[in-house]
């Protein structure tokens, strides 16, 4: 018998990027790092409806909540990976949420900080070991 | 630990994410809960609810005890029909809401999940304290209960059945054979659309049936179906989910559901609530349609004016408008429709408007 409905993977870790154990992903380019959610989340979460994103000019301290990702289901708070000040914030999520189940990684990423302690990135998750804990 | 439904096992397969739901593990989603959801809305789709329960009634009295013990004009409900109906206590507040059905010699009741034996043992002390001559048995474990829901669930039953599915009128229930299983057949469910519900015993034949209403609905794009959008289906519709809207003790007048009331026969409750309908002042259910952005959950407050007027008991992102809905309990003058309410949802006030229920109405798929 076929199976009828269609099952998402969500296994993808990009070898580019830094992660933490509460499924956050950050991508540092210069003085500033990107961050989101990965595609591990993105699928545990499925149908993302709503992002609540922070204020510009926000300062944010490592672990502390930064936004809010809600599915149909449930409510998620994402943490900040490293201390620092919101610098942008991704507008295309108010209206079409659901682009972080598509591209958790390039399109659907969150905010932009700018980092305050750069050392605070080494103490994230190499690609193997976060695959290692999903 | 969880009890798991006879059908864990091909629910697996099929990809099923778990949830624990009133000491059951069942399905919360297969593929997502948004496309789960306009599935049923749009053709049809597939539930276990085995976390129901399932109760005989039996005995001479059996029609005076459910009469005894419920808001409904029981006798009414002739052979090879149901009803739904609440059981009160003596204060008025709600133990659970049910479906009972009429198999001729028996009744069965549906109490929710996790009620069976909460409710079993307030029937049988009730026959004993009204010395009637009824049984009650909690026969929860040896049912599967499945639901075909959705504008084609009629069809796909119709290719595993002798029956004339026409015949099974709305709320009518008989024993009939689906897929060669003998079940108990009722034009019942619980999303707002037309469907059916299957009571299969013994539940290793739930499996076959399981099967072949998958395949039977395969033209029509079936889909296995989870708790997560068997919930936002209901609250589409404002039904009540009895662990979220009698939490706390609430009376059917409070939970807006006086239709079900039989106010021309003696029920045990019955004086209370005539005294709450005399005074009039108590909370309502009331609907909560969001203007703004956002998502109204479970406990959040409802103001009126910066003031607590009422909380949210069940919120949800409603898959076919695409916006935050809500049911909560709100002050008795504060809830005209139309009028304008907050709910406060992490600290902000999100705007909304109180809708008469229910929030997708019958024709949706047709026009969407």
């Amino acid at each position: 018998m076929e199976i009828p409905g269609l099952i998402i993977m969500g296994d993808e870790v990009r070898n580019n990027l830094k992660y933490t154990g509460t499924h956050e992903w950050l991508k540092l380019s210069g003085e500033n790092a990107k961050i989101g959610i990965t595609d591990h989340a993105q699928s545990e979460l499925t149908d993302i409806v709503f992002v609540e994103l922070p204020q510009v000019g926000k300062e944010v301290k490592k672990g502390e909540e930064i936004c809010v990702v809600e599915s149909v289901k449930s409510v998620s708070e994402i943490y900040a990976p490293v201390s620092g000040k919101i610098v942008n914030v991704n507008k295309k999520l108010e209206d079409t949420p659901e682009i972080i189940n598509k591209n958790p990684y390039d399109d659907g990423w969150l905010v932009e900080i700018k980092v305050k302690d750069k050392s605070e990135i080494n103490s994230l998750l190499d690609p193997e070991s976060y695959k290692k804990i999903i | 630990m969880a009890i798991k439904s006879p059908l864990y096992k091909i629910q697996e397969r099929l990809g099923a994410k778990f949830t624990e739901f009133a000491g059951f593990e069942m399905p919360l989603q297969y593929s997502s809960i948004k496309e789960e959801h306009l599935t049923v809305r749009r053709s049809v789709g597939l539930f276990d609810v085995s976390h129901m329960s399932n109760v005989w009634i039996t005995g001479k009295d059996a029609m005076k005890l459910l009469s005894l013990t419920t808001v409904a004009d029981v006798p009414k409900i002739g052979e090879n029909q149901s009803q739904y109906t609440i059981l009160l206590r003596e204060n008025g507040t709600v133990i659970d809401d049910t479906i009972f059905m009429n198999l001729g010699d028996k009744y069965m009741i549906i109490p929710n999940a996790g009620m069976s034996i909460i409710v079993t043992k307030w029937l049988n002390e009730k026959a004993k304290e009204f010395k009637l001559d009824a049984k009650v048995v909690d026969v929860s474990r040896d049912f599967v209960i499945l639901a075909v829901q959705g504008p084609h669930s009629r069809e796909v039953l119709q290719k595993l059945t002798k029956i004339d599915m026409n015949n099974i009128k709305f709320f009518g229930c008989q024993y009939g054979e689906i897929a060669g299983v003998e079940c108990i057949i009722s034009h019942t469910g619980y999303t707002g659309e037309l469907g059916f519900e299957l009571q299969i015993t013994p539940t290793k034949k739930a499996e076959i049936v399981f099967n072949k209403i998958l395949e039977a609905g395969k033209e029509f794009g079936i889909k296995p179906i989870g708790l997560g959008a068997r919930d936002t289906l209901r609250l589409e519709k404002c039904f009540i989910l009895a662990g979220n809207e009698f939490e706390g003790g609430r009376t059917p007048l409070e939970a807006t559901l006086s239709w079900t009331i039989h106010w021309d026969h003696e029920f045990i409750g019955k004086q209370a609530i005539l005294k709450q309908k005399e005074k009039g002042d108590f909370d309502r259910l009331t609907c909560l349609e969001c203007v703004d952005k956002g998502i109204p959950r479970h406990g959040c407050e409802v103001q009126k004016d910066g003031k607590k007027i009422g909380a949210v008991t069940s919120g949800t992102l409603s898959p076919c408008l695409n916006i935050g809905i809500a049911m909560g309990y709100v002050r008795y003058d504060s809830r005209e429709p139309g009028s304008f309410l907050d709910i406060i949802v992490r600290d902000k006030p999100i705007k909304t408007k109180v809708v008469k229920p229910p929030f997708v109405p019958k024709d949706w798929a047709s026009k969407n």
